[in-house]
Formats: structure tokens, C-alpha cells, sequence
């Protein structure tokens, strides 16, 4: 029986780049894709598959709370994280939401199939940097420090999450509704909510709170070159 | 720019457009590859992760055309692109980035790049560009908010 493989990412290329590396293992089959964290949750729902790989920087739903929303539904699911950033707060939050494999997007060519064996043989997998932690004795200190040193995310609700990830992408309340199926208004009492909870004033609060929190993932353009190199048109 | 009316680019022998990938991350030059690949007379004859192997890999496999990524350890693509220019101005470059932004896509073809689409709509748009740059054309797409400019 084959080994059957969930894919979520937002971009077709990377899938497809996974999709090709998994594919040339005998036995594994890629069921499905998915490109974005709630058409993961529903694929997951419909799939049924034995492993699910989530980018951690998708939009609408990011890969964190797609692995929550997905052990909430069925705690048998088997989550790999796929990430660029391997910070202290990534992994502990990948932990906490319940994923089985972390690996950097950088090293999926040479992580991810050891991952998903990994999960095929009912053990976990995660890159160096957290078996650092654990033996530093971070998680067997658990929670109790987790908690005291984590960002304020855990005082949202989950539904909040995804709306303040959906406004620091720049949707509209209006847009936020037609997303997530709700109606303006509820969406603006979350919103208000959210903005008294964190004490924010501005949109500009949020958009850094959610990067701040790896609700939305941005890549940094390279800084300006060092020498110029003649007259610049404008 | 159109060539004189001589073309498109191809090496004489083969007539096929010889194609680098620059990519720090493997998975998404494994992506590029698949998709590249599949059209006949295109092949990939190298990769690199970083600017200064894009550099070097250029000199030794002299491909027509250059797939790059802005954001790369080492050497970024801006500063591998405006050194290209200068070594092999005969080299087309299409940049693939993250980065969906009119200033970003500016300054790529002001270091001399042909070509700039989004990674996230790279499935859509790859081949029509590597088309367009390989006869010289200019090839530009951004997502939504960004201008939308094909030449």
C-alpha cells in the first residue's frame, strides 16, 4: 500500500519541486496539493492522507495554525513543517502546534524524504538545531518557560489568528467576511477585539505583530548596492 | 530588443536554448527544472545556489538564458546580474523572485536583466518568459497590485 503524501504550499513551483523529489521513492504517491491553509484542511478532511507537509508561510491560514486546525479535527494527522527560519519562537510553536517533522525549506532536497520515513515509522524528525533545545533541556522544561518567555499570541482566540493574518495581508474587513464566511460586521467586532487585546492603534501594529508572531512570512529585499553604478534613471 | 531580425537565441550546433537555474533553495530549482524541461529544444545545463556560482557557472557553461533569484546568500541576484552584464553581455537573465514590486522589478532591469515574473505565479508565467528572453524580448509580470508590463 502506498505511502500518501498531502502537499500545502502557496507556490506551484516549490510543489512541484516536492512533488518530484517524493515521487522518485517507490511506494510514496503525492495525493494531493493544496495552496493555502484551509484547502489543506479540506483536502486533509477528504484525502485522509498518511503524511502532510505544510509550508509555514502561506496565506489566509498560515502553516502553524493549519496543523492545530488539523490535530484539532483528527490528532492521528502526521504534520512535517516546512520553514525557512529555524528561530528559538518557529520551533517552539511548530511543538506546541502538534507538528511531527520541522525542516528548513533550504535542506528539504536532503531533510524532507528522511522526514517523511521518519513519520512512516512512527518516530519524529526535526533538524539539529532542535535536538539542541531538547537536550538544553528546553522542552523538558516545557510549557510553564515556553509560556512565560512567548509571544501574546496564545491570548487570541484561534478565529482572532486568522483574522489578524488575513488583515496584516492586506485584506479588508469586507474581504476577511467573504473569506472566512462571516459576516462585516462580526469580522470588525474580532477586529476591534484584537486591536483592545494587543493594545494596537494602527493596521501598521498588527502587520508587525504578525510578522513578529510568523502569522505572515516576508523575504527581506537585498540591500542597495555598495558602489554605484553610473546615472540611475527614476 | 529584437536581434537584427536573427532570432531567437540558440546554440548553433544544437539549437536548443541552453538554460543556468540560480536558486538558493534545491526544492524550487527542482521545480523550475520540471516545468523547463518539458519543452522540447529547452535544456537546463547547470544550477547554482548563490550569485558568485551563478557568476562562475555562467564563464564555464555559457547558457543563453539565466533563471535567477533576487534573494541569495553569498552574492544576491541584483549585484550577480549587473557583474553578468559586464562578463557575458550576450547572457539573457529572467529573474524568478518573492519579491512582487515595481521598485524591485525597476532596479533587476536596470542592472540589465530581460525579464521578471513572481515566484508565486511562476508556473503561469516561466515558459512564456523564458521564451520572450531567449528572442530578446522583455518579459515582465507582477501579481495584482503591480504594474503588468509585456513586451
Amino acid at each position: 500500500m502506498k505511502l500518501r503524501i498531502l502537499l500545502a504550499d502557496d507556490h506551484e513551483i516549490v510543489r512541484r519541486g516536492l512533488r518530484a523529489l517524493l515521487e522518485k521513492r517507490e511506494g510514496w504517491e503525492v495525493c494531493g496539493e493544496a495552496i493555502d491553509g484551509r484547502d489543506a484542511i479540506e483536502k486533509a478532511l477528504q484525502l485522509k492522507p498518511d503524511v502532510v507537509i505544510v509550508d509555514i508561510g502561506m496565506p489566509h491560514l498560515n502553516g502553524l495554525d493549519t496543523t492545530r486546525q488539523l490535530l484539532q479535527h483528527d490528532p492521528q494527522f502526521k504534520v512535517i513543517v516546512l520553514t525557512i527560519t529555524d528561530s528559538d519562537q518557529v520551533i517552539r510553536e511548530a511543538l506546541d502546534a502538534g507538528a511531527r517533522g520541522f525542516v528548513l525549506k533550504s535542506d528539504a532536497a536532503r531533510d524532507l524524504v528522511s522526514a517523511v520515513e521518519a513519520l512512516q515509522n512512527k518516530r519524529m524528525f526535526f533538524t539539529p538545531r532542535v535536538n539542541d533545545l531538547v537536550l538544553a533541556g528546553f522542552l523538558e522544561k516545557g510549557h510553564a518557560i515556553s509560556r512565560s518567555h512567548a509571544p501574546t499570541l496564545p491570548t487570541l482566540t484561534a478565529r482572532e489568528r486568522e483574522i489578524t493574518q488575513l488583515l496584516a495581508e492586506g485584506n479588508s474587513s469586507k474581504e476577511v467576511a467573504c473569506l472566512l464566511n462571516l459576516s462585516t460586521k462580526t469580522v470588525e467586532t474580532h477586529r476591534s477585539n484584537i486591536m483592545r487585546k494587543l493594545s494596537f492603534h494602527s493596521i501598521r501594529d498588527l502587520v508587525v505583530y504578525a510578522i513578529k508572531n510568523n502569522l505572515i512570512q516576508i523575504e527581506l529585499p537585498p540591500p542597495p548596492p555598495k558602489t554605484p553604478t553610473g546615472p540611475t534613471a527614476v | 530588443m529584437a536581434n537584427g531580425g536573427a532570432g531567437p537565441l540558440k546554440n548553433w550546433t544544437s539549437m536548443t536554448v541552453r538554460i543556468l537555474l540560480v536558486d538558493d533553495h534545491p526544492i524550487v530549482r527542482q521545480g523550475l527544472k520540471t516545468l523547463l524541461e518539458g519543452r522540447s529544444g529547452w535544456e537546463v545545463v547547470g544550477e547554482a545556489a548563490d550569485g558568485v556560482e551563478a557568476v562562475e557557472k555562467a564563464k564555464n557553461l555559457k547558457p543563453d538564458v539565466m533563471v535567477l533569484d533576487v534573494t541569495m546568500p553569498k552574492m544576491n541576484g541584483l549585484e550577480a546580474c549587473r557583474v553578468l552584464r559586464l562578463q557575458a553581455p550576450q547572457l539573457e537573465i529572467l529573474f524568478v523572485t518573492q519579491h512582487d514590486s515595481p521598485q524591485m522589478m525597476r532596479e533587476a532591469l536596470e542592472a540589465g536583466a530581460r525579464g521578471y515574473v513572481v515566484k508565486s505565479n511562476a508556473a503561469r508565467d516561466l515558459l512564456a518568459a523564458v521564451e520572450a528572453v531567449s528572442e530578446h524580448r522583455v518579459f515582465t509580470v507582477l501579481n495584482g497590485r503591480g504594474t503588468l508590463g509585456l513586451h
